[in-house]
C-alpha cells in the first residue's frame, strides 16, 4: 500500500504557508466570540470572547472548574459549543474540525501515550494518524526525538520513562505533524525543576519558529515566564486579558511588606494614605505583617514607617513587584490552587 | 478522493498494527485472551458432560443370552452410563454416592422370561437429584419395551416406523458443542474488543485518537481489525478442539470458515460498542459475562428454538447469538433450525454487524473527554 501525502496535509500545508506569509497580520490563530457551553443548568463557559494572535504564547489561567478545559475541548472539536463561534486559523470549528485538528498539536495533561510501546512506536503511530508522508516520517521522528532529547531512548518502552521524559515525548509528538497552533495543558504539572526548565525552553523556541502556543496552567510563575498575554477565566467568564506586565499594573505598581513587633498595627491609618490601594493584615509571632499595595508612590514608605513606630517596633521591610497570584486573588477572590 | 481513501486505509492499518503491537507486549494478557474462548468451550462442554448420562451399575446374576440382550437394551437408551459389577461393589458404590442406581438382573432371568413368567429386575435409586432419578425411572421401562421388541417381535405388535429428516443421528454432546463454540467466540470477541476500546479511555490515549483528523469509523474499524486477528487465532484453536478432539466433522467446511469469521466480526463489533460506551475495562468484562451467558441460553443452544415457548422464540430472534447458532449448526451438521435459509441468516448477522459498527462509530463521535 503506497500512501502519499494526505489530502488533508496538502490542504492544510497550503493554508499554513499562506498564513505564514501573512503572519502577525489578518488571520488570528484563534478567535473566540461569545462562546457558551452549558451542561444542563450548569454554565461551564459563559459568553467568552478572546483573540489569540499568530506567533504569540497565550496563557489561559483559572482555578479548577473555571472552564479552561471545556474551552480547549471546544477549540479542538472534542466538545460542541452551545452557542458562539470559534475559528482556528480561519477555520470554523463546527464545519471544518478535521482541518483544525491537522493544524492543532495538543499536549494533554495526562500525556496520553501508549506506555507499553516504545517512544518510536508512539511517534510512528501518530505520524500515521496525521497522514505524515511516508518518505518524511523517519526523518521527522528522528528530528523530534532529537529535539526532546530522547533519541537515545527511542526503543525504550514509554512505561519506563520518568514524568519529565513522558512530557517531553508528548510535546515531541504534538510537534511531529508540524502544527501551527500548539496547545499545552498544564505542561509542567508534576515534573521536576530540571524538566520544567527544559519544557519552558522548548515552548519559548516554538515562538521563535513562528508557532502559536496556547497554555493552560495553574502556575503563575510559568505564565509570567512564558506568556505574551494572559486571559484569566473564572466561572466560565473572562475576568482579565492583557500582558503579564499590564495585569500587574492593574493590581498595583508596588507591594510593601512591613513586619511589626508589638500588640497593635496602623493598618487603618496606612489605608487612608493617598496612593495606597489596599492593606492586608496577617498575624505573626509577637506581632503583625502588613501587606500594602500601592500605586507606586515611593515617598509613602517614610510615612508608613512613621505610623508603625507609634504602634511598635519595625522588624522588617520588603518592597517588591506584585505577583500574579495576588492579581488573581484580587480579580477572582480565589487562590489559583483552590 | 483516492488520497483521502489512502489516508483512511492508512489510519485503519495503523490502528490495527498498534493494537496488535500492544497485545504482543503484554504476553500474559494475550495468552489469556487467546485461550478465553477455549476456556469457555471446555467449561460448557464439561457442564454438558456432567449432566449427560446418569452413572449406573448392573449386577448380572444371570449371564444368559436374554439377560445380555436386556443389558444391551438398557445401554441403547443412552440414559445411563452403565458398568457391570458384583453386588457387594454395587452396594458400596451406591453408599458412597458414586452411582445413581444399581440394577440387579436376577439369576433366573433367562429362564423366567422364556417361561413367560414375571421377572423382578431390582432397581435401587439414589434419589438425591430428581434429574438423574427421573432419567433412571424413564429409562428402565423403556429398556424393557425395547428388549421385548427385539427379543420377541411377535409379542410387541406396536412398533415405531421412523423416518429421519436428516441422514445422520447427532448425539446431545455433538449438537451442543457446536452451539458452545458460539459462546466461546462471543466471550473472546466481546471481551477482547471491549477491553481494548475501554483501555484507550482508561489511559486517556483515546484523546490522541480523537484529536487526530482521522474519521471515527476508521478508528473503530482499525481497532476491530486488531481484535479480529487475535480472535481468528483463538477461534481456530476452539474449532480444532471441536473437530479433532470432540470429533465433530463439519458437513460444509466452507460455511464453517465463513460463518466463524462472520461471528467473530459481529462479536468484536459488539465489544467495540460496549467499550466505547462503558469506557471501563472491569465494567466491560462484568457486563459482557452478564449479557453473554443468558443470551446464549436464550438462543437455543440445546435444540431448535422452535421447540421452545413463543416468548423465548421471540426473544431469541432479537439477538444475533440465535442466528450464529443456526448458521453453525447448518455448517457442522447441515441442520436447518429455521425456515430462513443459511443465506438470509447470514445476511441478518451481517446487518447486525453493520449496525453495531455504525453505533460504535456514532458513540465515538459523540464522546468527549471528560474532566
Amino acid at each position: 500500500m503506497i500512501i502519499e501525502e494526505s489530502i488533508l496535509s496538502k490542504e492544510v500545508a497550503a493554508v499554513a504557508n499562506a498564513l505564514a506569509s501573512t503572519a502577525q497580520t489578518a488571520t488570528p490563530a484563534l478567535e473566540i466570540r461569545d462562546l457558551c457551553k452549558t451542561f444542563g443548568k450548569f454554565t461551564a463557559v459563559d459568553h467568552l470572547s478572546l483573540t489569540v494572535r499568530q506567533g504569540e504564547i497565550f496563557g489561559l489561567l483559572g482555578p479548577n472548574g473555571s472552564g479552561k478545559t471545556t474551552t480547549i475541548n471546544m477549540i479542538s472539536g472534542l466538545s460542541t459549543p452551545s452557542s458562539g463561534e470559534i475559528r482556528v486559523l480561519g477555520y470554523d470549528v463546527r464545519r471544518q474540525v478535521r482541518q483544525i485538528r491537522q493544524l492543532l498539536g495538543a499536549v494533554p495533561q495526562e500525556t496520553a501515550l501508549y506506555e507499553e510501546l516504545s517512544a518510536w512506536a508512539n511517534l510512528d503511530f501518530h505520524a500515521d494518524l496525521f497522514g505524515i508522508p511516508r518518505k518524511e516520517k523517519k526523518e521527522r521522528i528522528e528530528n523530534v526525538l532529537k529535539l526532546v532529547q530522547l533519541l537515545d531512548r527511542k526503543h525504550s518502552r514509554v512505561g519506563t520513562f520518568s514524568g519529565g521524559m513522558k512530557r517531553r515525548l508528548a510535546l515531541g509528538r504534538a510537534l511531529l505533524h508540524e502544527p501551527q497552533l500548539i496547545y499545552l495543558d498544564e505542561p509542567t504539572l508534576g515534573v521536576d525543576v530540571q524538566a520544567r526548565r527544559a519544557i519552558w525552553d522548548y515552548t519559548l523556541s516554538l515562538r521563535e519558529q513562528g508557532k502559536t502556543v496556547l497554555i493552560t496552567t495553574n502556575y503563575l510563575e510559568e505564565a509570567q515566564a512564558l506568556c505574551d498575554r494572559l486571559a484569566i477565566i473564572d466561572h466560565g467568564k473572562l475576568v482579565a486579558l492583557d500582558t503579564p506586565q499590564q495585569l500587574k499594573q492593574l493590581y498595583g505598581a508596588q507591594v510593601v511588606e512591613l513586619e511589626i513587633a508589638g500588640t497593635g498595627h496602623p493598618a487603618e491609618q496606612i489605608r487612608a494614605l493617598p496612593g495606597v490601594k489596599d492593606v492586608a493584615v496577617e498575624t505573626v509571632q509577637d506581632g503583625y505583617r502588613l501587606k500594602i499595595i500601592t500605586e507606586g508612590v515611593n515617598n509613602l514608605v517614610p510615612e508608613m514607617i512613621n505610623l508603625v513606630s507609634h504602634n511598635g517596633a519595625l522588624r522588617d521591610i520588603t518592597m517588591r513587584d506584585p505577583n500574579l497570584d495576588e492579581i488573581f486573588l484580587r480579580l477572582t477572590g480565589l487562590s489559583l490552587r483552590d | 478522493m483516492i488520497q483521502e481513501r489512502s489516508y483512511t486505509l492508512r489510519v485503519i492499518w495503523a490502528c490495527m498494527i498498534r493494537d496488535i503491537r500492544s497485545m504482543l507486549t503484554d504476553r500474559a494478557f494475550t495468552f489469556i485472551g487467546i485461550l478465553t474462548p477455549l476456556n469457555a468451550f471446555l467449561l460448557m462442554s464439561l457442564f454438558v458432560l456432567a449432566g449427560n448420562h446418569a452413572p449406573a451399575v448392573v449386577v448380572m446374576h444371570d449371564r444368559g443370552p436374554l439377560a445380555q440382550q436386556f443389558y444391551q437394551s438398557m445401554n441403547a437408551t443412552h440414559a445411563f452410563h452403565l458398568d457391570q459389577t458384583d453386588a457387594q461393589q454395587a452396594a458400596s458404590l451406591l453408599q458412597a454416592g458414586r452411582t445413581v442406581a444399581v440394577i440387579t438382573i436376577p439369576a433366573d432371568f433367562d429362564q423366567r422370561v422364556q417361561q413367560n413368567q414375571p421377572v423382578k429386575v431390582g432397581v435401587q435409586i439414589n434419589n438425591l437429584n430428581t434429574d438423574f432419578t427421573n432419567d433412571i425411572r424413564r429409562a428402565v421401562p423403556l429398556a424393557i419395551t425395547s428388549f421385548y421388541a427385539h427379543a420377541f417381535p411377535d409379542v410387541v405388535t406396536i412398533v415405531p416406523k421412523e423416518q429421519d429428516v436428516y441422514p445422520q443421528d447427532t448425539d446431545y454432546l455433538r449438537y451442543l458443542t457446536v452451539s458452545i463454540i458460539i459462546i466461546g467466540m462471543m466471550f473472546g470477541g466481546v471481551i477482547h474488543a471491549g477491553t481494548s476500546m475501554s483501555h484507550e479511555w482508561e489511559t486517556s490515549t483515546m484523546k490522541e485518537l480523537l484529536l487526530s483528523p482521522a474519521s471515527r469509523w476508521s478508528i473503530v474499524l482499525g481497532k476491530m481489525l486488531g481484535a479480529f486477528v487475535v480472535n481468528v487465532v483463538s477461534t481456530a484453536i476452539v474449532l480444532a478442539v471441536l473437530i479433532l478432539a470432540v470429533g465433530v466433522q463439519p458437513v460444509h467446511w466452507g460455511e464453517v470458515i465463513g460463518f466463524s469469521l462472520l461471528c467473530i466480526i459481529i462479536f468484536i463489533a459488539w465489544g467495540t460498542l460496549l467499550g466505547t460506551v462503558i469506557k471501563q475495562r472491569k465494567e466491560v468484562v462484568v457486563f459482557s459475562l452478564g449479557l453473554a451467558i443468558p443470551l446464549f441460553f436464550l438462543s437455543g443452544p440445546f435444540g431448535p428454538i422452535s421447540f421452545s415457548v413463543p416468548l423465548i422464540q421471540g426473544i431469541a430472534h432479537l439477538f444475533p447469538v440465535y442466528y450464529a447458532i443456526v448458521l453453525q449448526q447448518h455448517a457442522f451438521h447441515g441442520f436447518d433450525l429455521n425456515t430462513y435459509g443459511a443465506g438470509v441468516n447470514a445476511l441478518i448477522l451481517g446487518a447486525y454487524t453493520l449496525l453495531l459498527i455504525l453505533l460504535a462509530a456514532l458513540a465515538l463521535r459523540r464522546s468527549t473527554i471528560a474532566h
